[in-house]
């Protein structure tokens, strides 16, 4: 009456029933616990009808094909499955990485067994299954395998790089490259060489690149990597005091520039310093373009929290009543900074009127003027 | 023998074939022409300097490898013509001819990058600028603000319109951008063009070695009047740059009372103040008076009139603001004259009378500028450009003669 399956589902949903027993009066009702249990104990008697209903899903004999009759197939996946099931499991005891892999090798088992399987059933003709496979997976495996092998050809020759010596390495680059353009331009010549003689080409030439690989990574990085290393992070250099040959350029062309940035303020120590884009020097005055948007980079280098107000003139509110026009940053702690963007419709005329400040800061201004 | 009918017959088919060539003889004589104030083969500052040293070799590269192939055409026209001969036989590919012909071009390519690479990097160099001056464009003419720079002695900002002033052998850079739609701004014998795009500030430089007019035009279709949105850059000699910053810094002088022009002065408080900004200008109550354009013009700017004799044109330099012998004067000045006349500004004698009446009678029938107010619905009432104001011809006589003032 019971059926193979059935037997595990009824096994199971037994356990999961006595589980939940243990559980809702030893440990105590929580939902998300009692939930999960339930869950299983539907899902158990789900299954146990279900294999009960098709039984299985087995055909009657006498209407089996003559294939399903056969071994299956000799198969390297239960062996392959088991040593990604031992992957996850180092995994969970050491590094996620381990487990990712475990979890990865477990995955493709199960597409690649799945589907071998499936296929063998097919036909009782071996060469058509193999087909029938093929057609199915080819477009899944290839694709994957030639991400794998070109991974390993870029990580060994990553590994070289960053072995020798940084000219060394720019002579090496050119050598590689020009092998492999002038294996290229080779098979381009003679497109109908032997099939045989460009496999070795290509698996002569990436064996040498992960052979060398090895050796790089056996001989570790390039000193002045392993300093760089050592100091935190690689990127360092970039933000040192020094200016970098790489990372400094055309500094004035970066993207704050372009957008529209007339004007660096910077609240030093308790003094305002003031610099305009292109004018060497501090400056006292700082001219604003009439009626374009126009941002002004503020930073606060002075312990405490500051922000920059601009006082741009007054507005009449109602007869003979005057309100100052301001516009502030957010009030900013020490190493922080802001822009205040200013369009200023207005020319300023007589001096004095338009000026950038600190609240609570005496005796220090910048005019703003206004053309 | 042959008869002078059948001489005729034989040549028709010929001159029919020929009949492209008076254009090819205009455009070839185009390139003789003397009169080219913006020719882009002759350099007068050492940044466009920089570009003609690197356009005039790859021209010459270009154009012997352009001979090479029509000559290589032609010849193969010519030799393999249809005389009825059957069709040869058909070949498929020739890797080696093929690489040589790749490899060749892919050489004289690098080499070209590697030069252009470099001067490209060159002309952006900005670390060594001496004078800064704002670039703004706007449909459809340029304003042009000096920021304070003591050292240069503008102690007070200074804004003009179409003709951008500034000192010989000084490395200026511009900071441009625009108030409506992309610009670009272009003096060919100065140094290459760059887009003045809202939102963003593009550096540009400019640097000449001799004093004298250098003209241009926008270069980035604006709009309407985007063919009449030209600019002109004037290098003085230091010492006359020094005085025209004196000139531009210098106080408002109100016309005396009881004369045209301060009749004139009214009559521009009514009309003008709202777009146009004259520095120093008071209202009857004593009160400054400052215009606003924000209010009134969609790319919220208008001219600042205050020193508008000292620029010798007007409306984006589409009009001259002198008479054409008086402007011959200035333009085919010497080096050692030019910055004198240039300073001298505009006369009563030399006002170009006529353009400027009609500009102010009727300034969109003179540029096109959609300042129509019955179509500006999508701009919400504000105008796009100057528009029809309905002046009196008292009113603009009176106006002509205050504008004189303006120096
Ligand atoms: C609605 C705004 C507006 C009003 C009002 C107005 N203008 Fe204009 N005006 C402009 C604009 C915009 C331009 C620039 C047009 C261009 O060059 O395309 C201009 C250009 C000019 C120019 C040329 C300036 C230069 O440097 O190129 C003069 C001169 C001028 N206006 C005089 C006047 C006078 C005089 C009045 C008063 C009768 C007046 N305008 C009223 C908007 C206005
Ligand atoms: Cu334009």
């Amino acid at each position: 009456m019971f059926t193979t399956s059935s037997k595990f589902y009824v096994a199971l949903t037994v356990l999961a029933a006595v589980s939940f027993g243990v559980y809702m009066i030893l440990i105590g009702p929580s939902s998300i616990g009692a939930t999960a249990l339930f869950g299983m104990i539907a899902v158990g008697i789900l299954f146990i009808w279900l294999s009960l209903h098709t039984r299985d899903a087995d055909t009657d004999d006498e209407f089996a094909s003559g294939a399903a009759a056969d071994a299956p197939s000799r198969s390297m996946w239960p062996l392959v499955g088991a040593a990604g099931a031992l992957l996850t499991l180092i995994g969970t005891l050491t590094t996620p990485l381990f487990f990712i892999l475990g979890l990865i090798v477990v995955v493709a088992t199960f597409v690649e067994w799945g589907i071998q399987a499936w296929a063998d059933r097919a036909s009782s003709d071996p060469a058509y299954n193999a087909a029938v496979r093929a057609k199915i997976l080819h477009p899944i495996e290839f694709p994957v395998i030639a991400a794998i092998g070109l991974g390993v050809i870029i990580i060994s020759f990553a590994e070289i790089m960053l072995a020798v010596e940084r000219s060394a390495g720019a002579v090496l680059f050119i050598i590689v490259s020009s092998w492999v353009l002038a294996a290229g331009v080779v098979v381009a010549i003679k497109p109908n060489m032997r099939r045989g003689i460009i496999t070795v080409i290509v698996v002569v030439g990436s064996l040498a690149i992960v052979a060398g690989g090895l050796l790089g990574n056996a001989s570790g990085m390039r000193e002045e990597l392993v300093k760089a290393a050592e100091e935190d992070h690689f990127m360092h250099r970039e933000c040192g005091p020094e200016k970098d040959k790489y990372t400094d350029k055309l500094a004035l062309e970066s993207v704050s520039s372009r957008s529209a940035v007339v004007a660096t303020v910077e609240f030093i120590d308790g003094k305002l310093v003031a610099r305009e884009q292109g004018v060497p020097g501090e400056r006292e005055t700082i001219t604003i373009p009439r009626s374009n948007p126009s941002s002004i980079i503020f930073r606060n280098k002075t312990e405490g929290e500051f922000r920059l107000l601009a006082v741009t003139g007054k507005t009449m509110v109602s007869e003979g009543v005057y309100e100052v026009d301001e516009h502030c940053t957010q009030l900013i702690p020490a190493g922080a900074e802001q822009l205040l963007t200013l369009t200023m419709a207005k020319p300023t005329l007589e001096g004095g009127e338009f000026y950038l400040e600190v609240p609570g800061v005496e005796g220090q201004r910048v005019e703003l003027v206004v053309p | 023998m042959v008869s002078a009918g059948q001489m005729v017959n034989r040549l028709t088919p010929v001159l029919r074939r020929l009949k492209f060539l008076p254009l090819v003889g205009f455009v070839a004589l185009a390139g003789c022409a003397s009169n080219a104030p913006q020719d882009t083969w002759a350099p007068e500052g050492p940044n466009a300097q920089m570009i003609d040293d690197l356009q005039k070799p790859i021209f010459a590269v270009a154009g012997i490898v352009g001979l090479i192939v029509f000559g290589a055409i032609a010849f193969a026209m010519y030799k393999f013509r249809d005389r009825g001969q059957p069709i040869p036989e058909q070949t498929h590919g020739k890797p080696v001819l093929e690489i040589t012909l790749t490899i060749i071009p892919a050489l004289i390519l690098t080499v070209i990058g590697v030069f252009t690479v470099r001067t490209v990097f060159d002309l952006a160099k900005t670390s060594d600028t001496e004078m800064v001056i704002n670039v703004t464009g706007q449909q459809w003419w340029w304003e042009y603000d000096y920021p304070v720079q003591e050292e240069l002695g503008i102690t007070k900002p200074i804004i003009t319109s179409g003709q951008l002033v500034f000192p010989v052998g000084t490395k200026v850079m511009l900071r441009q951008t625009s108030r409506d739609v992309i610009h670009s701004y272009w003096i060919p014998k100065l140094n290459g063009k760059r887009d003045a795009v809202p939102g963003r500030v593009h550096l540009n430089r400019l640097e000449a070695d001799q004093p004298g007019i250098y003209a241009g035009q926008c270069t980035e279709f604006c709009g309407l009047s985007h063919a009449n949105m030209r600019m002109e850059a004037v290098a003085l000699s230091k010492e006359d740059f020094a005085k025209w910053v004196d000139q531009q810094l210098a106080d408002y002088q109100a016309p005396a009372e009881g004369t045209l022009a301060k009749e004139g002065e009214t009559v521009f408080l009514n009309q003008c103040v709202r777009c146009h900004q004259v520095n120093g200008l008071k209202r009857a109550d004593g009160t400054p008076a400052i215009a606003a354009p924000d209010e009134n013009v969609v790319s919220g700017a208008a001219p600042n009139l205050s020193k508008l004799m000292t620029r010798n044109t007007f409306a984006g330099a589409m009009f001259d603001l002198v008479t054409p012998e008086c402007r011959a004067d200035v333009w085919d000045a010497s080096r050692e004259t030019f910055g004198e006349k240039y300073l001298a500004g505009v006369s009563e004698e030399c006002l170009n009378q006529t353009d400027l009446r009609s500009w102010l009678r009727n300034a969109p029938e003179m540029k096109p500028m959609y300042a129509n107010p019955a179509l500006l619905t999508s701009t919400g009432g504000k105008y796009r450009g100057m528009p029809y104001l309905a002046l009196s011809e008292n009113d603009i006589e009176k106006l002509v003669a205050y504008l004189l003032t303006l120096k």
